[in-house]
């Protein structure tokens, strides 16, 4: 068998696999969650026999869905927004300065990746217990999600102020801008592409968390993945389940995707003035 | 350098790496302290041995150790080992090889309890799976697939989504090997096994660990999946710290959780230094 002939064979056979692993399971939940409770859908029927939006309808009105949706997406811009704020100092010290222990600490920021996630939920509700700040539930997400998740923001923010050229900098120097204007015309442009990366990675990260949202949330907040979690456990409805799993992955899939043309665009600011 | 030069780094890295620290190294002396009895929630504080031993002693939990190993190093073995060939496979560009790239790595981003939602769907007893096997006519009638007692559907899931970001690093590792050095052992006479094993595993090796032991301890600390899909006779470590926690008992779920940290720990350090041995001296 020829190379061409074979590598077709593969990509044939990868395809199909990629079509099982991925296509039939997501049509399935996209027609679970459109089967309409007059008529339910049976083994013996290959597609639902009437078909409607009533389950979306009726979740919207009748869950904790609309408080899941709106607990995420006001938990997520929150983090988001903090751990931006956080990681900018620790990334500008690692990015523009040169210091003994440099490698060191840009490791040491990797810890919170390498707990557990349950470990880190427990016994931070067990801190929170202790200092007495168990009921400020909301407060303690935003700020556990954004520590959790600043290993991505100070990686990225620290590749992006390793790329601000220093003789953007001191061209903006010798023609006497202040700290702002130095600011604005040399690091700015940049950073941008990173900040707007910082912040997207940290919203979806936080929006799909589930560990320390379901510890220390629960049982008053509930979010779109604690809310799934309990629609698989203790009260599968398969309809409400499906219509639950597509609102989890169909705004972050195209979040993704914009994440992904932001970091591809990070680098060419590099190439912005001389090469 | 001088403390003048120091100061200001310091200061900068407060906010991030310090709060980082604080909050890390906070988690892990709070579990430590309560598994030996100290911040009690309830009753009175000191140091005693007595959670440690109570929960040694119990089946449960050795069963749960034991369950939670299985887990976590069959996850990392067979996600990496499906990950190198294809790895290898894209290393090259071709028509269509990006595409079949994203394909590959789609499952990262679905969340994992999608993953297992839609899991559930086609295996469950009406799904797809039974449908099929009774129609090409393997089974005469429909089995109970669910929670099956050798985990393989939290493997599978495992699997599922952690194969994808094995390649994704061992795509990085092996396209970072120069065309010149594989030409080079190809006109010595190397065959695809011979340069393999002497010049792609070497040379990926740091990549291969990474990928090892980030999904081994994803695997082993694994809560949602089996929970959702994994036996019902059997529970996860990071499953037994949840339900001792719930129950009010702090101790003995700090206890599960500093060994949880323990196991993650060696395990990682003993899977890292076995896949170098394997891959630099063994096969050599």
């Amino acid at each position: 068998m020829t190379y061409e002939r074979l590598n077709s064979l593969l990509i044939t056979m990868v395809v199909t696999v990629a079509f099982i692993w991925l296509a039939i399971p997501f049509t399935m939940a996209v027609l679970w969650s459109l089967v309409d409770p007059a008529e339910p859908w049976t083994a013996d029927k290959l597609l639902p026999p009437v078909m409607s939006f009533y389950r979306w309808v009726d979740m919207w009105e009748n869950s904790s869905l609309r408080y899941a949706l709106i607990s995420s997406y006001t938990l997520a811009p929150s983090a988001a927004l903090l751990g931006l704020c956080l990681a900018l100092p620790t990334a500008f010290a690692l990015g523009r300065f040169d210091f003994p222990g440099r490698e060191f600490a840009k490791l040491l920021c990797l810890l919170p990746l390498v707990v557990p996630p349950f470990i880190t939920a427990i016994f931070f509700s067990a801190l929170l217990f202790q200092l007495g700040l168990n009921t400020w539930r909301f407060g303690a997400i935003v700020f556990a999600h954004s520590i959790l998740f600043l290993p991505y923001a100070i990686r990225i923010l620290t590749v992006s102020f390793e790329t601000v050229r220093q003789d953007h900098i001191d061209a903006a120097r010798d023609l006497g801008a202040s700290a702002w204007a130095r600011f604005r015309v040399a690091y700015l442009p940049a950073l941008k592409p990173g900040i707007s990366a910082t912040l997207l990675i940290v919203f979806i990260q936080s929006i799909e968390e589930f560990a320390i949202a379901f510890i220390i949330g629960s049982p008053d907040i509930v979010t779109i993945p604690t809310l799934l979690y309990s629609a698989l456990g203790q009260d599968f409805v398969r309809p409400n389940a499906a219509v639950l799993s597509l609102i989890l992955v169909v705004p972050n899939v195209f979040l993704m995707l914009i994440l992904e043309r932001l970091m591809r665009s990070a680098n060419p600011t590099l190439s912005s003035g001389k090469g | 350098m001088t403390l003048r030069d120091w100061v200001p780094i310091f200061a900068l890295l407060v906010p991030g790496l310090g709060l980082i620290l604080v909050l890390i190294g906070s988690v892990v002396y709070v579990a430590v302290a309560q598994s030996f009895g100290y911040y009690a929630l309830l009753g009175q504080s000191a140091f005693s041995l007595e959670f440690w031993s109570d929960v040694f002693d119990r089946k449960l939990f050795s069963r749960a150790v034991r369950y939670s190993i299985y887990v976590g190093f069959w996850s990392a073995v067979l996600s990496v080992a499906l990950a190198y060939p294809l790895a290898i496979w894209l290393r090259k560009p071709f028509p269509g090889s990006i595409g079949l790239g994203a394909l590959l790595k789609a499952p990262l981003l679905v969340h994992g309890l999608v993953a297992a939602f839609l899991y559930i769907n086609v295996i469950s007893y009406n799904g797809l799976l039974n449908q099929f096997m009774q129609g090409i006519g393997i089974w005469s009638e429909p089995r109970r697939l669910q929670n099956d007692p050798n985990a393989f559907g939290v493997l599978l899931l495992q699997v599922w989504k952690n194969m994808p970001f094995a390649l994704l690093l061992l795509t990085g590792a092996v396209q970072s090997i120069s065309d010149d050095i594989l030409d080079a052992s190809r006109d010595l006479g190397a065959g695809p096994w011979a340069r393999f094993c002497k010049i792609i595993a070497p040379l990926s090796i740091s990549g291969m660990q990474a990928a090892m032991v980030i999904i081994f301890i994803g695997a082993l600390a694994d809560f949602t999946f089996q929970t959702t899909v994994g036996p019902t006779n059997r529970q996860s470590m990071a499953q037994l710290m949840v339900s001792f926690k719930s129950r009010g008992d702090w101790h003995s779920a700090a206890v599960v959780g500093v060994s949880l940290m323990t196991i993650a720990l060696l395990g990682s350090a003993l899977l890292a230094f076995t896949s170098r041995v394997i891959m630099r001296g063994g096969l050599r």
